[in-house]
């Protein structure tokens, strides 16, 4: 230990100054390191980054899009006047969509009954609207949930169907026409 | 300050008389007779009117490209008719309570149909 002492002392001081440093350094480090360990989500926080990072790409890109757009209606079907959308479009539009108007819903209604009587028992209240894109059927999907207590009983009812049209407002795009037939 | 309060105030005046011009009954009597009323969503109904209701024949046009042309009573969809969704789908035949009630043919865009006894909407088998 002596001679450790020593030894260190007869040492020159820019090799002192320069330990002293790297031992600095070193000591940032592990206290970073330490720290990162204890408070950091380290990969975790960067994955989560790079996600959230995608998705507003994403939705510049889709935002893009709809802007470019007609406004008015927008179909995925032959026979109409409207603005006929090509596959690839369909799939964008279907992607960028998240409101379902009141008419569209009453249209699915026809065909559901008892969605029908909780929406109109709720007055028009809808709990929850879906649009998704179906990779595997290629299909656009849209629907609505309603709840609510009918004549005595709680129930809630799922209606679900192909998104056929849309309308574009040239701000965003709706759901124009849920096929659940 | 004093403008922009004014302006916002002037903007809504003119918004408002200018949805309220393109709303309402538009063509015609729409309380008792034949006219043309045009919704805030631009639904539209043309037909026959008796004490402020839809009632006789008429035909109520949707934005989304749904049609009914028919029987409307008490500004329900109920006798004879046909809807026409948006697809190109049909349904013609009997309503009730705006539903598709009694006998009736249901057609699809492909020509595809199915013809029987309907209650609320649902082919009963």
């Amino acid at each position: 230990m002596e001679v450790s002492k020593n030894r260190f002392k007869t040492l020159s001081e820019p090799v002192k100054q320069f330990g002293g440093l790297v031992g600095i350094i070193i000591l940032i480090f592990l206290t970073f390191f330490v720290l990162n360990n204890i408070f950091g989500e380290g990969d975790e926080l960067v994955a989560k980054m790079k996600i959230e990072e995608e998705r507003i790409a994403e939705e510049r890109k889709l935002n893009k899009l709809i802007s470019s757009l007609p406004s008015g209606v927008l179909v995925s079907f032959d026979g109409t006047d409207n603005f006929k959308l090509s596959d690839e479009l369909y799939e964008a539009v279907c992607k960028a969509t998240k409101l379902i108007p009141q008419r569209a819903i009453m249209g699915a209604n026809f065909l559901n009954f008892r969605a029908h009587e909780i929406y109109t028992i709720n007055g028009n209240k809808i709990d929850e609207t879906f649009v998704k894109w179906d990779d595997e059927k290629n299909k656009c999907f849209a629907g609505f949930v309603v709840s609510g207590n009918n004549v005595g009983v709680d129930e809630t009812v799922k209606v679900s169907g192909e998104a056929l049209s849309f309308l574009s407002t040239g701000i965003d795009t709706r759901v124009y026409f849920i096929k659940n037939f | 300050m004093k403008k922009l309060i004014f302006f916002i105030l002037f903007s809504s005046l003119i918004t408002s008389i200018a949805l309220a011009r393109s709303t309402g009954c538009k063509e015609g009597n729409c309380e008792n007779g034949y006219g043309k009323w045009v919704y805030t969503d631009k639904t539209t109904y043309e037909g026959e009117w008796v004490a402020t209701k839809k009632h006789g024949q008429g035909t109520e046009t949707w934005p989304n490209g749904y049609i009914y042309k028919g029987e409307f009573k008490e500004s329900q969809w109920s006798g004879i008719g046909i809807l026409f969704f948006p697809d190109g789908s049909t349904y013609e035949g009997e309503w009730a309570n705006g539903f598709m009630n009694g006998e009736g043919t249901f057609t699809w865009s492909d020509g595809k149909q199915k013809k029987g006894i309907w209650k609320n909407g649902s082919l009963q088998e």
